[in-house]
């Protein structure tokens, strides 16, 4: 790896939750004898209901992403990502609604990139008598006013927070894509440190969404990513962040890269991503098959934190070649009101070549651990 | 400075005891004012401080008419587009081990954080460093968070146990409370347990962004209050109270300002003589004005700096007493004494300069307008006080007259009512002057009666002397009259509750506290089934608003409750239940007054199902609530309310049953294995008795301060005579008067006086308490008190009359018995 070459990690906002909460509730409540299902086998897949929850792993998100764009041709980009996490897995009253077997955390972006606005909003909850629900047999998960549920091939994801709102159709034009062996995604190498994880990656999406500021509603067009996650126990002591990105290359095809921190700044071996063709077919790359190189940083006001804010990224396997950018540079979440952490998560947009043929392409990308540590949130 | 104000000043010091008792004088008139003002002020601002605080940031909040609210409720506001925020609260009161009670809240940290962030983030941001803590409020069954004085007051830890009649808490933390209202605070699921609240909360707090729509949806059978309107509702509650906190606070000033009057027109008097010396001399009469006017504001100076810091020190006292009222009669408060602050002695310094200025400017007047001739005399006034007293007893005449208008103006505020009963005070006292003229050849009888010449000689001195004994025995009369009206007033306040007890409180047994321990609904049906048991009431009280006011309904069963109570009415007798039992309701007086409804009238109710429309059957004594009580069937509240909470329940057995101790003990029995606390009838009625001497301790406080006042303004009355009057004695001595015998006379003078002043307050003390009754506490309360005579509050008068005028002649005595062999006539 050359000096000025960075191997980011990519792991979403739930996994240093689950760091955070579940390291943190894992040595306050009391042994009940049972365990939470650790992810080691490769996972038998079914849908629509794996779309649904897995109460029995402990950490589990639903995760959409998305670049849109109105009727005048402006840009903008969104976050909608629905968490939970397991507190105890046998309350002592599981008929309790307000007992708390887990807790619901939800994030909420919208990104103007004309005027550069973003902002941000957030949710935690337990289940209580109707607050959040994550149903079992296919996607159904909502916390508080915030929802996202599936019906037949089509997502409708729902949002409002003071003067921002979103409300969005989700249609995926691709199949579901599984990453890492058959959708085990390994995380380190000690065996359980690893989730179960699948994507839709090319979601045609339209509806309305609603800045801050403004009056009406904006009906907007674009494509969205969606993720689904679960496990129980995936981040080692000495991993410190991740950078993830979500990329959408103008060829038709999907790239998702991730890489994991650790504390000597080398990056976790078992970092991957998958590419995924104008079909839909998927390719799994492994660490050796990507290579990224910071080319700008960006420092925030707000946290102090400085995090890289231009890439160049090279896939050897399909001879993609990309720079991409921020489209707003500021897209950082201060989460005091849910998980108390700092990161980055925002649109970002760029050019290159894919097999030699110039390319547009537009995306997600998600930084942790670079404001500050992690760990010790409550 | 001027040579004429330093020889005025060094008679301050060269009259050490006069100096003093003037300035203590001064000190206690202004000490009652600001410790009472004060302590009125602090309570409910502290009130507003508690209430801003435990609102937090919510706008609005939403619950049931009456009762808790289904929590099911709760996912319909977390999805309504109007609410931004919501917070489940279960809103009660602890009794601690202790006996104390402190407020309870229960909420869930999550929702609770955009409402009141401080409170959240001391349970989610707590003790970052130690994860096992941190989320042990959430986990742990009895977890609490305490707030930090209150865990400072109790010595209570992390890890500590807080013992409360409702079973062993743990501490897990504490937690800063600006508020000062001493809370616990627990996460709602166990909260809901500690309470028997599954599936229920008390109200949602909300933070909503469109009013009118929210309101559009949940207005049927909820009741949505704005933080304004709720700050309205709880001052509204405290309205009449408040009332009565001005009452005493005002009447602390009349007292006060009038002891500095009294006092500042002493001294203004006592240097009559002095003045005329001075003006004598050539001194200018501007410059005696700035002397008198310097020694008069050095007085109001240190006594009013004095009194500011005795008043503080009263409000730490009387404070908690109005915070003990409070909580007994409306809702949880315990406010904390103000800190002090330096404005507290401007106050003290302004009021008591102030009304040494009122006090002295008249004699002033008079002073300066005196030929320096006739003032150099020193006793040319009072040859006129004759004339003078008369003038003063018309004015006074034309007071009462006022006060007459003032008090019979019918719809008039309350505070004209006040004002009507301070100007009949004063009014009184302007005729004192020509009482002690009239009852002159009586006093001289009793007083020559009782010591002979000295005591001829003393009645003699009190007419001679109008100009300061008239004031003398007007300030005292009026501290006696005080005395008496207020002991009256509580006294018949007191007996007429005891007959509302007796006519409405005839259970054997009654089980649960109200606010504190409910009665469940499974446990009244067991006891209503038990064979042989006369009746069973379930009683809840709960809070409603009518007309936007805030009222109270309360739910009984109407067949128990008329065979078992005999309820005073205005009119008819029991047979007002029977519309009662068919869906009607029974009104209270103080309902009726304030809304001015009447018998066969309809009330409209908000509802759990939309407004209810109820008949008024009839209108009852009563004095659990000035706001307005309205009682109906406990099927009637069930169907408008669907409540099901019972406060408490009252056990009626024939008394002629023969199982009727065997049938008591089966209840309390149940009842204990219930753990549910009860009370004999005898033990409520006590309790409720308690509750009614607590409130009226601030009155008996302001009580034993007017009399204090009233000390203090007759020793310096009886020590200026003597001053005054020490070359008299001189001449006493030469007519062969003998020490004992001028000791008697002084005796006799403060006896004299102190008989005058009680006399007087046995006639205006009546009626005082007859104007308290009729026009204060029907106006401001809206019930009837029945005047009960009782001899206490005149004995006990009669004692302090004598007590005080015989101490304050104590020290004149002490000083003729040592001064005396050194008296001489050298100026005659």
């Amino acid at each position: 790896m050359t000096s000025g070459e960075w191997r980011v990690a990519r792991k979403r906002t739930a996994l240093w939750l689950a760091v955070i909460v579940g390291v943190i509730l894992l040595s306050c409540i009391p042994s009940s004898g049972a365990e939470w299902k650790q992810a080691v086998e490769p996972w038998t897949w079914s849908f629509p209901r794996d779309h649904g929850s897995h109460p029995d792993f402990r950490t589990e998100w639903w995760y959409f992403t998305g670049n849109l764009e109105d009727t005048a041709g402006k840009r903008y980009g969104y976050q909608l990502t629905f968490f939970r996490q397991g507190v105890n897995l046998q309350p002592k009253d599981p008929q309790n609604p307000w007992s708390i077997r887990d807790l619901y955390l939800a994030h909420f972006t919208l990104t103007d990139v004309t005027p550069g606005q973003f902002s941000f909003a957030e949710h935690l909850s337990r289940k209580g008598p109707g607050f959040a629900q994550a149903a079992q047999d296919g996607m159904d998960v909502h916390l508080l006013n915030w929802s996202a549920k599936m019906e037949g091939n089509t997502v409708r994801i729902e949002a409002r927070d003071h003067e921002m709102e979103l409300s969005l159709k989700l249609t995926p034009t691709k199949p579901v894509v599984l990453h890492g062996e058959h959708g085990l995604s390994k995380k380190g190498a000690k065996q359980g440190q690893s989730s179960y994880y699948y994507s839709f990656t090319d979601l045609q999406t339209d509806g309305t969404i609603k800045m801050p500021g403004s009056q009406f509603p904006i009906r907007v067009r674009g494509t969205s990513w969606f993720d689904h996650e679960f496990g129980s126990n995936q981040l080692a002591q000495d991993q410190t962040g991740w950078d993830w990105f979500s990329v959408h290359l103008s060829d038709g095809q999907d790239l998702m890269i991730y890489f994991l921190r650790r504390s000597d700044e080398s990056v976790e071996p078992t970092s991957s991503g998958t590419l995924v063709t104008a079909t839909g077919g998927a390719t799994h790359l492994r660490l050796a098959d990507i290579s990224i190189e910071v080319l700008d940083r960006w420092k925030s006001q707000r946290s102090g934190g400085t995090y890289p804010s231009k890439w160049r990224i090279f896939i050897r396997p399909a001879n993609i070649k990309i720079v991409l950018t921020p489209l707003v540079s500021n897209q950082e979440l201060v989460t005091g009101g849910s998980t108390g952490v700092t990161y980055w998560e925002g649109a970002v947009a760029g050019t290159g070549t894919s097999g030699g043929k110039r390319v547009t392409c537009e995306g997600y990308v998600e930084m942790t651990g670079y404001a500050g540590s992690i760990g010790g949130i409550f | 400075m001027k040579i004429v104000t330093k020889s005025f000043l060094r008679y301050l010091p060269r009259r050490l005891s006069l100096s003093l008792l003037q300035l203590m004088g001064v000190a206690c008139g202004v000490a009652a004012v600001v410790g009472m003002t004060m302590s009125a002020i602090t309570a409910l601002a502290s009130f507003s401080k508690a209430v801003g605080f435990l609102s937090g940031k919510a706008t609005h909040s939403v619950q049931r008419p009456a009762g808790p609210m289904e929590e099911k409720a709760l996912a319909d506001l977390a999805r309504d587009p109007s609410v931004e925020h919501f917070s489940p609260v279960i809103d009660r009161r602890l009794r601690l081990s202790n006996g104390d009670l402190v407020r309870f809240l229960g909420i869930d940290p999550f929702l609770d954080r955009a409402i009141r962030p401080e409170i959240a983030d001391a349970e989610l941001k707590r003790d970052t460093g130690n994860p096992e803590g941190a989320l042990s409020f959430l986990l742990g069954d009895d977890a609490v968070l305490v707030d930090r004085e209150l865990a400072q007051q109790l010595k209570l830890s992390s890890g500590a146990i807080l013992q409360t009649t409702r079973g062993s808490l743990r501490v897990v933390g504490t937690f800063a409370n600006p508020s000062g209202d001493p809370l616990v605070l627990m996460d709602i699921a166990n909260a809901q347990r500690l309470f028997a609240l599954q599936g229920f909360v008390d109200r949602a707090d909300l933070i909503l962004t469109d009013e009118l729509g929210f309101r559009t949806r949940w207005e049927n059978g909820f009741l949505i209050q704005s933080g304004r309107q709720r700050s309205i509702i709880f001052s509204a509650m405290l309205g009449a109270f408040r009332l009565n906190l001005e009452a005493l606070s005002l009447l602390a000033l009349f007292v006060g300002v009038f002891l500095i009057y009294n006092t500042a027109m002493f001294a203004v008097v006592n240097r009559r003589r002095d003045s005329g010396v001075l003006r004598s001399l050539g001194a200018r009469r501007h410059e005696i004005i700035v002397a008198f006017l310097t020694e008069i504001l050095i007085l109001g100076f240190i006594g009013g700096a004095l009194g500011g810091v005795i008043g503080y020190c009263l409000t730490r006292f009387l404070t908690a007493l109005i915070g003990t009222s409070i909580t007994d009669l409306y809702f949880f408060l315990r406010p904390e004494p103000s800190a002090w602050s330096s404005w507290i002695l401007f106050a003290g310094i302004g009021l008591g300069c102030g009304a040494s200025m009122l006090g002295g400017a008249l004699p002033l007047w008079e002073i300066v307008r005196t030929d320096p001739v006739k003032a150099l005399s020193g006793r040319v006034a009072d040859r006129q006080s004759g004339r003078n007293a008369h003038r003063t007893s018309l004015a006074g005449l034309l007071i009462l007259a006022i006060s007459v208008i003032l008090l019979t103006l019918p719809h008039t505020h309350i505070y004209v009512g006040f004002a009507g009963v301070f100007s009949f005070l004063i009014g009184a006292s302007f005729l004192t002057g020509t009482v002690l003229v009239a009852v002159h050849p009586g006093l001289k009888w009793l007083l020559g009666r009782m010591g002979r010449l000295p005591g001829k000689v003393a009645a003699g001195n009190i007419r001679q002397n109008l100009g300061r004994t008239a004031v003398a025995v007007a300030a005292f009369m009026v501290a006696l009259s005080m005395s008496v009206g207020l002991g009256a007033m509580i006294g018949s306040f007191r007996q007429s509750l005891v007959w509302w007890m007796g006519s409405q409180l005839q259970g054997e047994l009654y089980i649960g506290k109200i606010g504190e321990a409910d009665v469940p609904e499974t446990f009244y049906e067991e006891v209503k089934r038990m064979p042989g048991l006369g009746g069973a009431d379930p009683y809840r009280k709960v809070q409603v608003l009518y007309r936007g006011l805030p009222v109270y309904v309360a739910s009984v069963d109407a067949s128990v409750v008329q065979r078992f109570t005999h309820f005073g009415w205005l009119k008819g007798g029991n047979e007002n239940w029977e519309p009662v039992k068919r869906g009607g309701v029974v009104i209270s007086e103080s309902f009726a007054r304030r809304f001015k409804v009447k018998s066969g009238d309809t009330v409209v109710l908000g509802g759990a199902h939309g407004p209810a429309e109820l008949k008024v059957g009839g209108i009852f004594y009563d004095y659990t609530t000035e706001h307005g009580l309205l009682m109906m069937d406990r099927s009637t509240f069930l169907r408008v309310f669907g409540d099901h909470t019972i406060n408490s329940l009252a056990a009626f057995i024939d008394p002629d049953n023969p199982r009727r101790q065997e049938l008591i003990q089966e209840i309390k029995r149940r009842a204990e294995a219930r753990g549910l606390p009860m009370q004999t009838q005898s033990q409520l009625r006590a309790s409720i008795l308690k509750v009614f001497d607590n409130t009226f301790a601030v009155t008996r406080s302001m009580r034993a301060l007017a009399i204090v006042v009233a000390f203090f303004g007759i020793a310096g009355a009886l020590l200026t005579l003597f001053m005054e009057r020490r070359r008299d004695f001189g001449i006493y001595r030469s007519l062969g008067f003998s020490t004992g015998q001028i000791a008697t006379m002084t005796l006799l003078e403060g006896l004299g006086m102190g008989v005058v002043s009680y006399l007087l307050s046995i006639g205006v003390g009546t009626i005082l308490a007859i104007l308290l009754i009729n026009v204060i506490n029907l106006r401001s309360f809206n019930w009837t008190i029945f005047f009960y005579f009782d001899l206490g509050p005149y004995v006990w008068t009669a004692i302090t009359a004598l007590v005080a005028s015989l101490g304050a002649a104590a020290y004149p005595i002490w000083k003729v018995c040592r001064t005396y062999p050194q008296m001489q006539i050298r100026e005659e």
